[in-house]
């Protein structure tokens, strides 16, 4: 089809919707309950589709990194089934991925390769495309290891989690919807700060952004194995959280959080104030808050199972009123809820082995709805019949977890299950073809 | 309190929507009478908890150039939009005059007729800035129709322009250069339905057409606008960014 003619009918479709009633779609708090604030589309129905961001396994299918599209409607003929995969170039650790903040665009990063893969989800929902890679923010910035990318309006917040030397050191690219870098802003390395990033989270009401830490490529591309019997590599992990006036992108205060903090959730409920993360290495939750003068404090509120057994916390998700707040860890594969009705004080009140190996977790945005998956990182996964790799969904009632469906993503040769998103035929956007045109 | 919506739209979504604004703005419209509010409330405007750091203690980094197309002005006049996005600092938004969600396109208003009555207060500003209303919707929002709305919004000298396109064809381009997406809800079949539906975001350019800022429902504050305007009015002593 020649681009005169997809303008031309593009143009008469937007005649024909135009002619709708047309109506703005402000953000809201929170995507599906642990996005952007500044992200619009959330989809507080039934979800259609499960974009999963698979790590390539060399000798399994083709053996690349790739996005792979699940169907999860239970009302489809193809719930629980595989729709559409799309790889990338070989395989560069495939690790977390973010919308952009109108949700029309999904970018997902390569921690060993760095590259950042940009899909188009808006054209068709059902049949990502990929439009771009950025290769070159090593060059570019000095930073590897693209992790959380955040949606800021027009723009995209790219948390690296290392430098060119593999050493923790790091900072922040922040892009345009479009592609091309903005700016850096590096982690602080004074007053407390010690450089290590992972995660990002907004609070645009009061003008806050918080940032965690984690560990350099040497450590995060190292075997799991190898790594634990290095006291001195060990020490090499992140201990901070960081305070920043968002406005001016400038660090405010260094908290001291011990053990690797990684995911950050802010509470959705209007009026609150608070964000709570899970330290991996102490196995701690923290809840992150102003005191009464107003000045940010981290604080230790739960004990997150044996932390002599290291069961490591990974990923977080946090219910839409903020009264509850899903747990994984790693190395027991369980999933665990916390009452978080008093964030002071959490309570575990449930707790289920959902796989030998669990990593991320996501939910529907009323909560009936969780999806787990297996991958931590290539090296850091177990080995031999430990080393599941797998989707599975599940229906939650408040009291347990019920399976509802299972990919198996080796059986499948899919590779690695990581990060999910959500997805839905009704975020189909307009216009599509000219704007995936310009993006490339 | 009165309303001055012209007859011809006396029953129409634009009337409600004018009515609506001007009695949140506070603003009274009689027999040519307009008197802006300085603070005026928004039904579902985001509270803002903070107080934003001073103006020129922070840079606003170059996030992209501004695109270049034909508009029409109210007056029915074909010309660039680079006329109406160089030269000034110029905040843009897209709007629709048939838009009726308070967080959407009334919000974005009532942020611009707050934010000029503060840059017309301002004897620095005043020449420096100007605002840019932009349509959506060509085939409903005619430059008769964007006249009308413009009523609301009388001259304080500021310069408020409210523009649209010939047609969808012209402005798809300027959408797409902004990154502005829109939206068509679909029923349960994949087929187009319902409204059409966007993230609100409103523009802040440099006076060389250059975009530095860009808000949406959750940061859309007033005071924050000033402040970065400001900043780039401070920024004419200083070394200007080289922007792609």
């Amino acid at each position: 089809m020649h681009g005169n003619r997809i303008r031309g009918l593009c143009a008469g479709m937007i005649a024909g919707v135009l002619a709708l009633a047309a109506v703005a779609t402000p953000p809201a708090g929170a995507d599906e309950t642990c996005n952007s604030p500044y992200m619009g589309n959330l989809i507080k129905g039934q979800e259609d589709y499960l974009y999963v961001w698979a790590l390539g396994v060399k000798g399994m299918g083709d053996g690349s990194d790739k996005l792979v599209t699940l169907d999860v409607n239970p009302a489809s003929s193809r719930y629980g089934k595989v729709i559409h995969k799309i790889s990338v170039r070989g395989q560069g650790e495939a690790h977390h991925m973010g919308f952009t903040d109108d949700r029309r665009f999904l970018w997902a990063g390569g921690l060993d390769s760095s590259r950042i893969s940009i899909f188009d989800v808006g054209t068709d929902p059902a049949k990502p495309k990929l439009v771009r890679t950025i290769s070159d923010m090593p060059t570019k910035t000095g930073y590897v290891g693209p992790h959380t990318f955040y949606a800021m309006p027009g723009r995209m917040i790219v948390q690296g989690l290392s430098n060119k030397d593999g050493g923790g050191v790091t900072g922040m690219a922040l892009y345009s919807n479009k592609g091309e870098l903005v700016a850096t802003y590096p982690m602080p390395t004074t007053d407390g700060g010690d450089g290590y990033g992972y995660d990002v989270a907004i609070n645009p009401q009061k003008n806050v952004m918080l940032t965690s830490s984690f560990t350099g490529r040497k450590n995060y591309m190292r075997a799991l194995g190898d790594l634990v019997k290095d006291g001195e590599a060990m020490k090499k992990f992140g201990n901070t959280m960081v305070v920043w006036d968002l406005k001016a992108m400038k660090a405010k205060k260094v908290l001291s959080v011990p053990g690797a903090p990684l995911e950050i959730r802010w509470s959705l409920k209007d009026g609150d104030s608070w964000a709570i993360t899970a330290s991996a290495l102490t196995s701690k939750l923290w809840l992150i808050k102003p005191d009464a003068s107003g000045d940010w404090q981290a604080k230790e509120v739960a004990i997150i199972g044996d932390p002599t057994k290291i069961p490591l916390p990974v990923d977080i998700s946090i219910n839409k009123d903020g009264t509850g707040l899903w747990v994984n860890t790693f190395m027991d594969g369980k999933t665990r809820y916390f009452d978080l009705s008093n964030p002071e004080q959490p309570k575990q009140t449930y707790e289920k082995v959902t796989g030998k190996q669990v990593n991320m977790i996501s939910q529907s945005w009323d909560g009936t709805r969780v999806y787990i998956a297996s991958s931590l990182l290539a090296n850091w996964d177990k080995g031999g019949a430990d080393d599941e790799q797998f989707v599975r969904g599940f229906a939650w009632d408040g009291k347990e977890l019920k399976p509802a469906f299972e990919v198996d993503f080796y059986k499948e040769k899919l590779g690695r299950a990581h990060h999910m998103k959500l997805g839905s035929k009704a975020m189909k956007a307009a216009y599509g073809l000219e704007r995936t045109a310009t993006l490339r | 309190m009165g309303s001055s919506v012209p007859p011809r739209f006396a029953d129409s979504r634009l009337a409600v929507i004018l009515a609506a604004v001007a009695a949140a703005a506070g603003i009274v419209v009689a027999s040519g009478i307009v008197l802006d509010a300085h603070e005026p409330d928004v039904p579902g405007a985001v509270t803002m908890d903070f107080v934003p750091p001073p103006a020129g203690s922070y840079a606003l980094p170059a996030i992209m150039r501004a695109p270049d197309g034909p508009v029409l002005d109210p007056g029915g006049r074909r010309l660039p939009l680079s006329r109406f996005t160089a030269g000034k600092i110029t905040l843009l938004g897209f709007i629709y005059t048939s838009c009726a969600d308070a967080r959407g396109c009334p919000l974005a208003y009532q942020v611009f007729h707050t934010v000029r009555h503060r840059v017309s207060e301002d004897a620095e500003l005043r020449d420096r800035v100007r605002l840019v209303s932009l349509s959506f919707d060509p085939a409903r929002d005619t430059p008769d129709v964007m006249r009308h709305y413009a009523t609301a919004a009388p001259p304080n000298g500021v310069e408020w322009a409210f523009l649209t396109t010939e047609r969808p064809r012209t402005l798809v381009p300027l959408l797409d250069g902004f990154g502005q997406d829109v939206r068509v809800e679909s029923d349960a079949h994949g087929r187009p339905a319902g409204p059409l539906a966007h993230v609100l975001k409103v523009f802040l350019l440099d006076e060389h057409a250059v975009v530095r800022e860009i808000y949406t429902t959750a940061y859309l504050f007033p005071e924050v606008i000033m402040n970065d305007i400001k900043t780039i009015q401070l920024e004419d002593r200083l070394p200007r960014k080289v922007v792609r």
